[in-house]
Order: C-alpha cells, then sequence, then structure tokens
C-alpha cells in the first residue's frame, strides 16, 4: 500500500512537470506579451521592461529560469497586478474556490448517491421517471441559468420572509456558501446520479445479491450491506476528475455569485497573457488535480479489497 | 414412512418478457424426506432452476410470476411469502447453494463476515460470537487455517475454497433443507469430486435433506437417492435413483441415457442424441411436451397431456408417459406397468 502510494505520487510530479511544460510552450506560441497594451509603449521603455522582466532572453532560457523557481516554490510576480506576487494570489483566492468546490463535491456526491439509490430501487416507477427527467435538465442547463435562478430563489424567498435570510452573493459566511455550491454542484450531481443508478442496477442482478436472498436477510440489509457498496466503486472513480472540475471550474458561478475565488484570476490572466500568473494557476490546479486523482485511487483502495493488494 | 418435510404441489411459474409469456414450470410435483438427496435433472432451459428458485422466493416478481401451487414446509405453505415472511425459513430452514461460487459472494466482503451475518440476522449472535461460529464452519467444511481464511476474501480464494465457503455459509443455521443449484458445474472434475463427498459427509452429520439441482447424470448416480427428470417445464419421471437408471420408463430419460458416455470398453456403442429441440414454451404443445422427439410417440400423445401413471408401487416410481397406459405398445427398452397391474 505505501509502495503503491509512493509510486502514485512520483507518476504524479512527472505529470505537474509534462503540465508545466505544456502550458509553457503553449503559452509562447500565443502572439504578443503581458507589455502589450491598449496604450502605445516608447521602444525604450519597452525594452527596459522586457529587460526588468527577463522576457529578452531566449525562450529556452525562460524556462530553465521559470523551472528552477518554480522548483523553489517562487512563480513570481503578477505582471498586471501591481506588486503583487503569484503565490499571494493563489494563497488569497484558493481557499475560497477549495471551500466552496469542496461544499458542491458534497452536495454533488450526497444527492448523486442518494438520488442513484432511490432511482434504482424505484426503477421505472414515478420517483424515478421524475428525477431522470430532472438528471437531464442538471446535465443539459448551462450552470451561469442554474445560478441566475438560484439567486431569484433567494430573493423571492427574502422577499417572502420579510427579511434577509441568505444573502444572495458575497462571500463571508457559511450562508453565503450554500446556493453557489448547489449550483456549481448540480453539473456533477446529476451525472453522479445517473452512474449511481446504472451502477445499483447492475449489481442488483449480480448472483451475490441472490446469494444475500437466500441467506433470508431483509431487504434493507441487502441494500446498504451488499448493493451500496459495490455500486458505489465507479462513482468514486469519477469522484477524483470531479472534485478537480468543481474546484477549477467554478469561475462561472464565482462570477455570477461575486465569490473572490482564484477561477477568476486565471480567466483573467489567460486573457492579458500574465505570464507568470497563467503558470503559476495552471501548475497549481494540475497539481491540484493530480493530487485529488491519487487520493481517491488510495480512498479506492480501502473500499475494494481487490486493489488494495495488487 | 415419515410425512414429506417439503412437498410440492402442482407448481407454475411464469416470466413476462417481451416476446410474450413463457412458461418456465408447468405443474411440478415433488416431495423430498428427511435425510435423503433428491436430483432433479434436465437439460438447460427445463425450468429446474426456476422450480427451487420460486420456492425459496428467488424469482423477481415481475417479471416472473407464480400463477399456481403449493410448497408445504412442514406442511405450511411458504410459496409467495412476502420477504418479511420467507426470510423466517431462508437461510434458516431451508439454505441454497450456486452454480458459480466465484460471482455468489459478495467480492468486497470477508468470506468471515459473509457467514458471521448469518448468524447475526438469525441466531441474534454478535458478531464475535458469530465470527468463531463462522471460522468452526469453516473448519468443518475442511478449509484449511480457517481462523486466517475468514479474513480474507473471496478473489483471495480458489473455486473449490469458495464453493467450500458456500457450503459453510449454508449450514450456519443448521437447515433441514439444503438446496445446491449446479453447485459443481463450474469447477473442475477433481473438486467436483471433493465438493460431492464433502456434500455427502455433511448431509450424514447433520442429517439434511439435499436437493441437488444438475444435468450431469454421472452425478445423479453418484449422489442422489431419488431422483426427478425434468422436461419442459414438468417432471417427466420420478423413482429411486436405481429405478431411473436401470428400469426408466420414460423415453426421455431412456434418451438420455443412451446420449451418455460409457467408461466400458466392451459396450463399444454409439452415443445416440435426442434429434430435434424442446419445445417452445411460449406456446407450449397441448399433448406430451416430448411429443415431437420421442421415437415411440402415438397419436394420443400430441393432443393430451399424459397422466402421472405409477409404474412401481412398492418403489413410487412414476412416469407421466402415455406408453404407460394399459393399451399401449409394448416397447423393450421401458419399463412398463404390465397389463394386469394396469386394470
Amino acid at each position: 500500500m505505501l509502495l503503491y502510494s509512493i509510486k502514485r505520487l512520483f507518476a504524479g510530479i512527472v505529470t505537474v512537470w509534462f503540465i508545466a511544460t505544456a502550458t509553457f510552450i503553449a503559452m509562447h506560441q500565443v502572439p504578443g506579451d503581458p507589455l502589450m497594451n491598449d496604450k502605445a509603449v516608447v521602444p525604450e521603455i519597452r525594452k527596459n521592461l522586457q529587460q526588468k522582466y527577463g522576457l529578452d532572453k531566449s525562450t529556452t532560457e525562460q524556462y530553465f529560469i521559470f523551472m528552477g523557481n518554480m522548483l523553489k516554490g517562487d512563480f513570481g510576480i503578477s505582471f498586471t497586478q501591481q506588486n503583487r506576487q503569484v503565490n499571494d494570489i493563489i494563497r488569497d483566492h484558493f481557499p475560497v474556490s477549495a471551500a466552496l468546490g469542496l461544499l458542491a463535491i458534497f452536495f454533488a456526491a450526497l444527492g448523486g448517491i442518494l438520488f442513484g439509490a432511490l432511482t434504482a430501487l424505484y426503477r421505472n416507477r414515478l420517483p424515478d421517471i421524475i428525477i431522470m427527467f430532472l438528471v437531464i435538465l442538471g446535465i443539459s442547463v448551462p450552470s451561469f441559468v442554474f445560478a441566475a435562478l438560484g439567486q431569484l430563489l433567494i430573493v423571492n424567498l427574502n422577499s417572502f420572509m420579510g427579511q434577509s435570510i441568505i444573502p444572495v452573493a458575497g462571500w463571508g459566511s457559511f450562508s453565503h456558501m450554500i446556493m453557489p455550491a448547489l449550483v456549481l454542484g448540480l453539473g456533477s450531481m446529476a451525472l453522479l446520479t445517473r452512474l449511481m443508478r446504472s451502477s445499483m442496477l447492475e449489481v442488483i442482478n449480480e448472483e451475490y445479491i441472490k446469494t444475500a436472498k437466500a441467506k433470508g436477510l431483509s431487504p434493507l440489509r441487502i441494500f446498504y450491506r451488499h448493493q451500496l457498496r459495490n455500486a458505489i466503486l465507479p462513482v468514486i472513480t469519477v469522484l477524483g476528475p470531479q472534485i478537480a472540475a468543481i474546484t477549477t471550474g467554478g469561475f462561472v458561478v464565482e462570477l455570477v455569485f461575486a465569490i473572490p475565488g482564484l477561477g477568476r484570476y486565471f480567466v483573467q490572466a489567460v486573457q492579458q497573457l500574465d505570464y507568470t500568473v497563467i503558470m503559476g494557476t495552471t501548475v497549481f490546479y494540475g497539481a491540484f488535480l493530480v493530487l485529488m486523482v491519487i487520493l481517491v485511487d488510495i480512498v479506492y483502495g480501502f473500499i475494494d479489497p481487490r486493489v488494495r493488494i495488487n | 414412512m415419515q410425512p414429506a418435510i417439503l412437498q410440492v404441489k402442482n407448481l407454475h411459474v411464469e416470466f413476462a418478457t417481451y416476446g410474450g409469456i413463457v412458461q418456465a414450470v408447468r405443474g411440478v410435483n415433488f416431495d423430498i424426506h428427511q435425510g435423503e438427496t433428491l436430483a432433479i435433472v434436465g437439460e438447460s432451459g427445463c425450468g429446474k432452476s426456476v422450480s427451487v428458485q420460486a420456492i425459496m422466493g428467488l424469482i423477481p416478481i415481475p417479471p416472473g410470476n407464480i400463477t399456481q401451487g403449493a410448497a408445504l414446509l412442514n406442511g405450511k405453505n411458504i410459496l409467495g411469502l412476502p420477504s418479511r415472511e420467507a426470510n423466517k425459513f431462508r437461510g434458516v430452514e431451508i439454505a441454497m447453494i450456486f452454480q458459480d461460487p466465484m460471482t455468489s459472494l459478495n467480492p468486497t466482503m470477508t468470506i468471515g463476515n459473509q457467514i458471521s451475518e448469518t448468524l447475526m440476522v438469525h441466531r441474534g449472535l454478535t458478531h464475535k460470537q458469530a465470527l468463531k461460529k463462522a471460522i468452526q464452519l469453516l473448519d468443518q467444511t475442511h478449509i484449511p487455517e480457517a481462523a486466517k481464511r475468514a479474513r480474507q476474501y473471496p478473489f483471495e480464494f480458489s473455486g473449490g475454497m469458495l464453493q467450500r465457503a458456500m457450503i459453510a455459509q449454508s449450514l450456519a443455521c443448521n437447515p433441514t433443507i439444503l438446496i445446491a443449484d449446479e453447485p459443481t458445474t463450474a469447477l473442475d472434475v477433481t473438486i467436483q469430486a471433493q465438493i460431492l463427498a464433502l456434500m455427502k459427509e455433511l448431509q450424514r452429520t447433520e442429517n439434511m435433506s439435499i436437493i441437488l439441482i444438475t444435468h450431469d447424470l454421472a452425478v445423479v448416480a453418484k449422489m442422489a437417492d431419488r431422483v426427478a427428470v425434468m422436461y419442459a417445464g414438468k417432471i417427466v419421471e420420478t423413482g429411486k435413483v436405481n429405478d431411473i437408471f436401470y428400469r426408466s420408463s420414460h423415453p426421455y430419460t431412456l434418451g438420455l441415457k443412451n446420449a451418455m458416455p460409457s467408461n466400458q470398453q466392451q459396450k463399444k456403442k454409439q452415443l445416440t442424441p435426442i434429434e430435434g429441440s424442446p419445445p417452445d414454451l411460449f406456446s407450449p404443445p397441448p399433448g406430451c411436451g416430448y411429443f415431437s422427439r420421442c421415437p415411440y410417440s402415438m397419436r394420443i400423445c400430441e393432443s393430451k397431456p399424459p397422466p402421472d401413471n405409477i409404474v412401481n408401487t412398492t418403489s413410487n416410481q412414476q412416469a407421466s408417459c402415455w406408453l404407460q397406459h394399459a393399451d399401449a405398445p409394448r416397447i423393450d427398452a421401458l419399463n412398463q406397468t404390465s397389463q394386469s397391474d394396469a386394470d
């Protein structure tokens, strides 16, 4: 188990290096540089700036400088935000995205497993039909629509109660998080529901369920002792990428709810070709994704004994 | 003779499919006594598994449907009970083991926990007590290092060992009847012999009755006291094992025997297969199910279902075949009631 984890970790480091290199190359292929501006810059000033930021050096040289700094954990200073370290940006804004993302994935996993199991139990009956209809909605409607609808719902609730119970937007307390997390997790919840449903239906036809019945176990016991654990395995597998997708892909929802998450800076940086911020956030997100996948693999080992041994 | 502990009467099971309704079991009768082994034989799709699964309440309803019949366990009908009621006998009075031990155990639960689960549910033991008993049971089925094995998962066992574990699990609550649904089909021949020997041994020590479902006549010869031969959803012949093998009284039994290889060198005869295929159970024939394949078929066989004829009163051999009628022609290979007996 330890050896397995170390192996996975090593593979993860290689992956992160690969992500960093690929991003670096792609970024430098885009025409223009961070010093391009709406306002015309005098060639001398431009030259001085290039020298200051090391942009006059060859791309290869820049690559090695960047990699060297990255190993020290230093991503440099933002080009567009005055005097702001990339590390500071990540440190200030990632916890916001992470908190939101984790709550969202909690909603998604809980809802997905619960509704998936429910639809399987009531297969082809009314609860199944209703939930599966909602699932299609959840998968196909984009998150900003849900975000707007969610805000509308909060406004109506607040005006109905005559006082502000849940804030419509902003950041600061747990009540700020509930609606954006729900909206953010909705797509994943729908996906996980479908997965859980098909997985449950597969398990219900397994021979060992028949054995459990023949042993005289109650349907409830068969459900939670035999069916659930086996059905949950494929759901756990996709949970890793889903966690990463939610925490990194939340910028639309963050924007609508005016949440100071990292996603906004990531998108802004790409638009402005802010080299250091692009590299910093991409490598950070990449490392985060890899870590989540490894974490899920290890959790998987705890649930499925067959993975643990090999 | 003491009364039968399980009597199955006129069992009918149907399945609703896209193609229509399949009449999988069409009136099955059998009974089983304390300590005996009843083998139910027949080819694939003849309804042998469906019959016992219907008794155990393992048929999913829908698409399945038990349209008629009764199964009396010590005089009380257990057919079609709701699961709460059925769980009072399932795993307690009647236990069951299945064809493929590799898929019949939960892959994410230790063997010990799977066995002790039955004891905790039915006997109210604590986990610790149940696990101790589980290890005893594994020991009883000759699994070496039972204590260590109890902590392992099914994928760490071989096929034969898994079937032993399945048997250990079925014995947990000392059932009076063990239903074994093709218990050795998925195992290789040497392991097969060991499992059968184990079942026989446990039957003696526990005084259990065994209902053995198989399509392997060699297994029948080794294990059974009595045999029920099934064809197209009906039992066509029942009798003591020697009657079935040496005094077959139904053409289908005869056909099965002729299609079985023997290892006696001097009898260098060719195997004769049964020509044709079983009838379509979407619309079963009105008469005898074996009519279209029977070499001795008569006109009456096509239109009227044959009655159950008692061929031998002392050993209670029965055959549902018109050839057992007093007016039927004599066939040398077949054990028939004599003319005077039939009157």
